[in-house]
């Protein structure tokens, strides 16, 4: 048995795990109501991880309360991204959670290996099965039924391993029409179909060393959104990535780990299924994207350090094809991503040491280059006249975070300094419809480098039945990019009410606050709260918008024998911080209370968990100051799922 | 396992785009048929010399076109660049002769090594008359004159359009574009050529009178510019940073026009005189009214690319 967990930890993602050095959070993809979660579902269940919603599907993550912009979003470390100008489809939307293992997240710029960020980074972690001295067979398979939008999904996951060779692969259908609200209403174009398949193969090139292939390959179709006067007829996402990796047994370094990746998205939008639209438009997207990371691992008796370089090449194409009212005869048409470059190349080190056995320095720091060309810039010339074709810009990035543990009780206290180059959209979107505020978008090749310091501490206390935490974030961003109403403009798009700019802020200030709690009353019954509050201000002291007000959330979880109990009760209050200037109105408080119930037992010796719950059980009329249009929520949900594992 | 390979393999197979991309170029060229070079629309040889007439895609449209003449001495194949000519376009249309605007003195360009004037033809070779041009070419002392009916075309790019107007002042009007000829989703030069009748002050003399057919380019006028794309579903649309038509040294009116997507645009002016008087033309609302076909100046061309 020794000698297999020796072979197993070959593989390097187990090694990885023993050197983790960030104070990163690991989940298993489930939340504790639910077994089987949507991924959005799965990270809305973090309490520094906030959405955006404009229909069933897709959510845009917000960390700490910024846009997805703002954070680097990667699935292994690979970039990707999405091909839509709206936003539609974050990347989190082309992995599904039966090829995930985990989501590391990371807050501000502490999460600067995958590349500059102000927000912090999400990494999605692909499932990997590791070597096996005996050759084995694993397995699951989960299928389920959801009663509000008759969804219903099959998951299914293989995986071989032996002591040379691991393969393994995953396929996933998910299917559902509209949702009904707390109302009884149906939310009209709120279904969507989503199908994902991961295959990966690992070989064993030596005793230290592997090299592995992976692919993901996701479709969605006819997908609404009830948010927006366009729905998605078909986004498809390829994810493909070769890995090498080498451990060394002693020296300096440790583990080397080095991928070339590639992925091409291609995201169609249009209104087809609108005929009450009185222009009609298609507003297909294509985003491509090379890539390189490489990670060493570096040890010396109290001292760890990861270096990574990341660089990637990608290409954003967004067209905006308009109909006056015969479909046939398109006679309008632009770029609303210009055939957009983006080249980034940077050099991460973080570090970390081990000062005494209670406390632990972690510092690092980054140095990215990021180069944007736009082919057709005469389009941005239209608002920026003479703005540059090619632009490069520096992006430095350091942090430094002491943690120090007396008796029960840890503490930490860290700052950071970090750069970020502006999107695609916010330097070269043109015409960006945004149906939240109801403004056309025009981006400007001349913003400056957001530039952000934060500081953050925590303090936490743990015994074995009792864990608080609390955490505390404060970023001072200058060059804060939002859009601005640009008198000179004058609407593209029939449903907007004008024209908005990105522009720079002098400044803005972010304050996040995090409180998590668990208690132990007995071995079968643990109690579980969570609290939140963000406040967001611009530099005149207005609100900033898509802030979280206060929130919470309370969960039980009882355990008898093979059954397990859970319910949860959480909420918002009214969001009285809310900003007008933005689109936002006073979206009230609401709160909602779930409940399941699963049972685990043995079909022909394979492990059986079936659960049934309900979410929204009182069947609540809300939305989320997040929800765009103030769409309303899903009410009263009865789902069912089954799982088994072999 | 095999299935799920052979699944993901068959999926790998199929990723090649289902929807193509828009060939950007090509599409800016659909509304623009012809490519636009200049070709001999015109050859006479004459009193021992070779004279030869260039024109865009070598035809003669309606609206603005500038020709580029060039003389050569037969005998010993020489170019001659001292010729004085002349060049005078007619439309007969039942028992009356009308002109358009014309460059009618044609000087010679050094620079380019041609003869060049331009045309501004107001009408179609049809119903609306025919068209025949009279010409005087002197060489060394030497004096004598052409004449020939010709084609003019109708003008199949939009770009290149004209209006004629009267002024508040009684005078007869015409603007007729002459750049871009294949305009982009940017900001575009703009450039018009403005001309008036005058009024012949002495009666006829024998025909054809130039001073009955006499045109010249507006001085110091200046054209104030809105676009915005007419259709209803585009509600008045505008574009931000267009700059007035105002007189360059040439003679034509340059200005900024921005096209902030492919279609149907409207150009509306108002016309100043050099004194500032309003002669034509009248303000557009800007309002942006989805579902409304948005409302036009008094005085506008029509463009599409």
């Amino acid at each position: 048995m020794v000698g297999q967990e020796k072979e197993v930890s070959l593989d390097s993602v187990q090694q990885l795990e023993a050197v983790e050095i960030t104070d990163k959070m690991k989940k298993e993809l489930e939340t504790a109501m639910k077994m089987n979660v949507s991924v959005d579902e799965f990270l809305a269940s973090s309490s520094s991880i906030s959405f955006i919603k404009r229909g069933a599907y897709a959510w845009e993550p917000m960390l700490n309360n910024m846009s997805s912009e703002r954070a680097t979003i990667t699935i292994d470390g690979m970039h990707v991204f999405g091909a839509c100008t709206d936003k539609m489809d974050p990347v989190t939307s082309y992995v599904e959670s039966n090829n995930l293992a985990a989501v590391n997240i990371t807050s501000g710029q502490q999460g600067n290996a995958n590349g500059s960020t102000v927000s912090g980074s999400v990494d999605l972690q692909r499932k990997t099965t590791p070597f096996s001295m005996q050759p084995k067979w694993e397995g699951a398979y989960q299928s389920g039924f959801e009663l509000n939008n008759e969804q219903f999904y099959h998951q299914g996951n293989v995986a071989y391993a032996n002591k040379k060779l691991v393969a393994q692969g995953s396929i996933s259908y998910r299917e559902a029409g509209n949702y009904t609200d707390g109302n009884g209403e149906e939310v009209n174009h709120s279904q969507f179909k989503k199908f994902n398949t991961s295959v990966g193969a690992a070989y064993k090139t030596g005793e230290l060393s592997s090299v592995r292939v992976d692919a993901i390959f996701d479709v969605a179709k006819d997908v609404g959104y009830p948010a927006l006067p366009m729905d998605l007829w078909l986004s498809r996402a390829l994810i493909t990535s070769a890995t090498y990796k080498q451990l060394y047994e002693d020296g300096w370094v440790r583990a080397w780990d080095t991928k070339v990746y590639y992925n091409t998205v291609e995201h169609y939008m249009d209104d087809t299924t609108r005929p009450e639209n009185l222009v009609h438009m298609d507003m297909p997207g294509w985003t491509t994207t090379y890539g390189l990371v490489s990670k060493a691992h570096v040890m010396k008796g109290k001292y760890h350090a990861e270096v990574q370089l990341n660089a990637y090449d990608n290409l954003s194409i967004a067209e905006m094809r308009m109909y006056p009212q015969d479909r046939s005869e398109r006679t309008m048409f632009a770029y609303s991503w210009p055939w957009v470059t983006t080249r980034y190349a940077g050099l991460s080190i973080n570090n970390s040491l081990e000062i005494a056995p209670k406390s632990e320095l972690n510092f690092g720091g980054a140095l990215g280059v990021n180069y944007n060309y736009a082919k057709y810039i005469d389009f941005n010339w239209i608002f920026h006249p003479g703005a540059p074709q090619e632009k490069t810009r520096w992006l430095p990035s350091v942090y430094a975070n002491y943690t120090l543990k007396v008796n029960d009780f840890d503490f930490s206290v860290g700052s950071g300094y970090g750069h970020r180059a502006p999107s695609v959209s916010e330097g070269y979107g043109y015409y960006i419809y945004n149906s939240f505020d109801r403004y056309d978008y025009i981006g400007n090749p001349n913003l400056k480098n957001e530039v952000s310091y934060e500081v953050n501490a925590s303090a936490g206390y743990q015994t074995e039945k009792v864990q608080v935490k609390a955490k505390v974030n404060y970023f001072y961003i200058n060059n804060y990019i939002i859009g601005r109403i640009l008198n000179m403009g004058s609407p593209m798009n029939y449903q907007s009410v004008g024209v908005k700019g990105y522009t720079s802020l002098d400044y803005a200030t972010l304050f996040n606050f995090s409180l998590n709690t668990s208690y132990a009353l007995t071995n079968n019954l643990h109690w579980e709260g969570t609290l939140t509050y963000a406040r967001g201000m611009d530099e005149d002291q207005g609100n900033l918008p898509f802030i979280r007000p206060l929130s919470y959330q309370t969960s039980v979880h009882y355990k008898y024998k093979e059954f397990g109990f859970q319910t949860s009760f959480n909420g918002d209050l009214a969001q009285s911080n809310f900003s007008p200037e933005y689109g936002e109105d006073l979206t009230p408080a609401y709160s909602i209370l779930n409940v399941s119930a699963d049972y685990t037992f043995q079909l022909h010796n394979f492990k059986t968990v079936v659960q049934v719950g309900a979410e929204n059980l009182f069947n609540q009329y809300y939305s989320t100051y997040a929800d765009w249009g103030n769409i309303p929520r899903m009410g009263r949900n009865i789902f069912t799922s089954l799982q088994i594992k072999f | 396992m095999i299935h799920l390979v052979v699944a993901v393999c068959i999926g790998m197979v199929i990723t090649a785009c289902t929807l193509d991309k828009i060939d950007y170029e090509a599409e800016l060229a659909t509304a623009i048929p012809q490519a636009y070079e200049f070709e001999e629309v015109v050859l006479i040889e004459s009193n021992g010399y070779r004279i030869e007439i260039e024109a865009l895609n070598g035809t003669f449209y309606k609206g603005y076109n500038e020709l580029h003449f060039t003389v050569t001495n037969m005998s010993n194949n020489q170019t001659v660049d001292d010729a004085a000519i002349t060049w005078l376009p007619i439309r007969q249309l039942n028992t009356a002769a009308y002109s358009c605007p014309h460059s009618y003195n044609v000087l010679y360009d050094a620079t380019n090594g041609y003869y060049s004037g331009y045309s501004v033809f107001d009408y179609e070779s049809g119903l609306e008359g025919t068209w025949e041009f009279y010409m005087s070419v002197e060489i060394n002392g030497e004096l004598f004159t052409i004449q020939q009916g010709i084609e003019v075309m109708a003008q199949p790019n939009m770009n290149l359009n004209m209006t004629t107007f009267t002024g508040a002042d009684g005078i007869s009007y015409y603007i007729a574009l002459v750049a871009p000829v294949s305009p982009s989703v940017a900001e575009n030069d703009l450039v018009a050529g403005i001309y008036q009748y005058n009024q012949p002050e002495e009666p006829a003399g024998v025909f054809p009178d130039p001073s009955q057919f006499s045109f010249s380019e507006v001085q110091g006028a200046t054209v104030l510019l809105d676009p915005r794309m007419p259709e209803a579903s585009m509600g008045n649309h505008s574009s931000p940073n267009n700059e007035d038509l105002t007189q360059m040294t040439e003679g034509l009116y340059h200005g900024v026009v921005n096209y902030t997507m492919t279609g149907n645009w409207t150009l509306n002016f108002m016309f100043l005189d050099a004194d500032g008087n309003l002669l034509a033309g009248t303000e557009v609302p800007t309002d942006f009214t989805p579902g409304i076909e948005g409302a036009k100046s008094e005085l506008y061309i029509d463009i599409l690319f």
